[in-house]
């Protein structure tokens, strides 16, 4: 190893990085709380702690001012791994420290894995209602619905991506295809003046619907109103150009070649290869207090596939796991007959803990190596 | 049910039973079946945010719009817009406060009992009343005089229940302004 190389490993698993780190990372974590208040929870962990850089406009240019809590944490990663190859031994008197740097080490990659794959979607449904799809409330889609099957209907969705991009997106399996004219996040929508741009609106509840772009909103407890103006074409001619919203509930519908057809801008839906019915919703309370004291679904899961028919009792902090998804109780409404789960898909959701359990495994095999060694010491001192 | 997730465009195939609960699977937030509201007499239209779960209405015989808080029990929450000042603040105090059974007031009452919100459409009087305890009825309202128009922002219903909404629906209030676009 030559000098420069031998440099750069001493700096790579030097105990001054993990200090810097850990000290970068309390000024993130600062900093991300103070910044809840502007950019909501979700937006703040985004921008600080799952973001390689932080980074700041400065006029036309924008440049990276600080590590993000992506990059710490993995500068954190190799300097905890490399400090380790290079400063303990492999036997079995650190078999102790061996397992809690695998802990640790399982967490960063589980805080890695969250970050980059868990999705969070939500179900609501009624007493007596069997709900047999999710939808992700930060993502929109434009649904396009063929319902003229009496029994089916098929869902074409054109992701938000693709809206974002604008241009023309065939349906595939059907002869339309959409030509997204205009795409926002957010919007407003006004009744449409001389002086306001057309939107080239011809069909649907947007005739004369002026459409003023907004900044997306970033707290927590806000939602966007998404506009989308698409034309949908079939074999290249246009069969009229709708203003697509998730503030627009009447459907919008028109007819192609003896087909229905319905239109819709809504959150991003994924149907579920099963069913879950509300068989009941309890509320209670504290006696002569309105303090809640447990909410529960009493569901029925059904799967055709697997021929699989029972009944779950979902309450707080007893979420039902199935399929890689894991269904938690959230919400509720309409007079305790309507519950809303949160519904999370998270790959890594074992790694916290196994990361735990290795840790304290670690940690009791390494207290139970140096007691050993210690009473080992001491018995020839009394005898 | 079958499906394909591949690009930019999913295809599932599902049976129709599949019916959201109304007012929870679209985003609450959302509701209306009409996006532009009815213009007011003649200033710009009022605007505000929703907190999350709030649903709201555009228009509906006399109102301007029908919000739509996320708590359970008898609740209601309105706009409505009236040219000119609509009567006077005491005779709509009054009229609220006659409508959960409470005495008229006078002017003196009714300046102990204003409370002022400023807001970016101007300083909105707020007025929060109730009868018969926790079991009776209460509302909360603001009047905005601005543009040549009377706004009233109204949460009126079962204490228990306006009182489960009233924060949000304070964060409502503090939203207004006026959209001069129009």
């Amino acid at each position: 190893m030559n000098h420069a190389s031998q440099k750069a490993w001493e700096a790579i698993t030097s105990l001054w990085l993990t200090i810097a780190c850990l000290a970068v990372l309390m000024v993130l974590v600062v900093a991300c709380t103070l910044a809840q208040v502007r950019l909501g929870l979700l937006g703040a962990v985004n921008v600080y702690m799952r973001s390689w850089f932080f980074w700041m406009d400065l006029g036309a240019f924008r440049v990276p001012i600080f590590p993000g809590g992506a990059l710490v944490g993995l500068v954190l990663l190799v300097n905890l791994v490399a400090a380790q190859l290079r400063r303990i031994e492999l036997s079995w008197k650190k078999a102790g420290i061996w397992t809690v740097h695998v802990g640790l080490v399982v967490l960063f990659v589980g805080e890695f894995v969250t970050g980059g794959w868990q999705v969070d979607a939500r179900l609501a449904f009624e007493e007596g209602e069997t709900v047999d799809w999710i939808q992700i409330d930060r993502e929109v889609e434009l649904a396009l619905v063929d319902g003229t099957d009496p029994a089916f209907d098929d869902v074409h969705g054109v992701s938000e991506t693709a809206l974002a991009r604008g241009g023309t997106v065939p349906i595939p399996g059907t002869p339309l295809s959409v030509r997204v004219k205009q795409f926002h996040r957010n919007a407003q929508f006004l009744r449409s003046s001389p002086i306001d741009p057309p939107a080239g609106v011809d069909r649907g509840a947007g005739v004369g619907v002026a459409i003023r772009p907004l900044a997306p909103v970033t707290s927590d407890d806000f939602m966007d109103r998404s506009a989308a103006v698409v034309e949908v074409l079939a074999g290249g001619q246009g069969l009229g150009t709708w203003l697509a919203s998730n503030a627009i509930e009447a459907p919008q519908t028109f007819e192609h070649e003896g087909r229905s057809w319905s239109l819709a801008l809504r959150p991003r839906r994924e149907y579920l290869p099963y069913s879950l019915t509300l068989k009941d919703f309890t509320h209670d309370v504290y006696p002569g207090t309105r303090i809640p004291k447990n909410f529960s679904s009493l569901v029925r899961l059904e799967n055709r596939k697997t021929g699989e028919d029972r009944e779950v009792l979902i309450y707080m902090n007893q979420p039902l796991r199935y399929d890689g998804k894991a269904f938690f109780q959230a919400s509720f409404g309409k007079d305790d007959t309507l519950s809303i789960l949160q519904v999370v898909e998270n790959p890594g959701w074992l790694l916290p803990y196994v990361s735990t359990v290795l840790v304290t495994l670690g940690l009791l095999v390494h207290f139970a190596i140096v007691f050993r060694r210690g009473a080992r010491r001491a018995v020839p001192q009394e005898s | 049910m079958s499906c394909d997730r591949g690009g930019d465009v999913t295809h599932f195939r599902v049976p129709k039973r599949t019916a959201p609960a109304p007012g929870a699977v679209a985003p609450a937030s959302m509701a209306g079946d009409v996006p532009a509201p009815p213009s007011p007499g003649k200033g710009g239209a009022l605007r505000w945010t929703l907190p999350k779960g709030w649903g709201e209405s555009m228009g509906g015989q006399m109102r301007f719009a029908t919000l739509t808080p996320p708590v359970p029990g008898k609740v209601d929450a309105s706009v409505v817009v009236l040219s000119g000042d609509a009567g006077g603040e005491l005779a709509n105090v009054n009229r609220w406060r006659n409508q959960i059974g409470l005495p008229p007031i006078d002017g003196a009452e009714l300046g102990r009992a204003r409370r002022a919100v400023t807001t970016k459409a101007g300083p909105v009087s707020v007025y929060d009343f109730s009868s018969g305890g926790d079991g009776g009825n209460r509302v909360v309202a603001g009047l905005l005089l601005g543009q040549g128009d009377a706004w009233f922002v109204k949460l009126t219903g079962d204490a228990a229940a306006v009182a489960a909404a009233r924060d949000d629906f304070m964060q409502i209030i503090g939203s207004l302004r006026f959209d001069e676009s129009r």
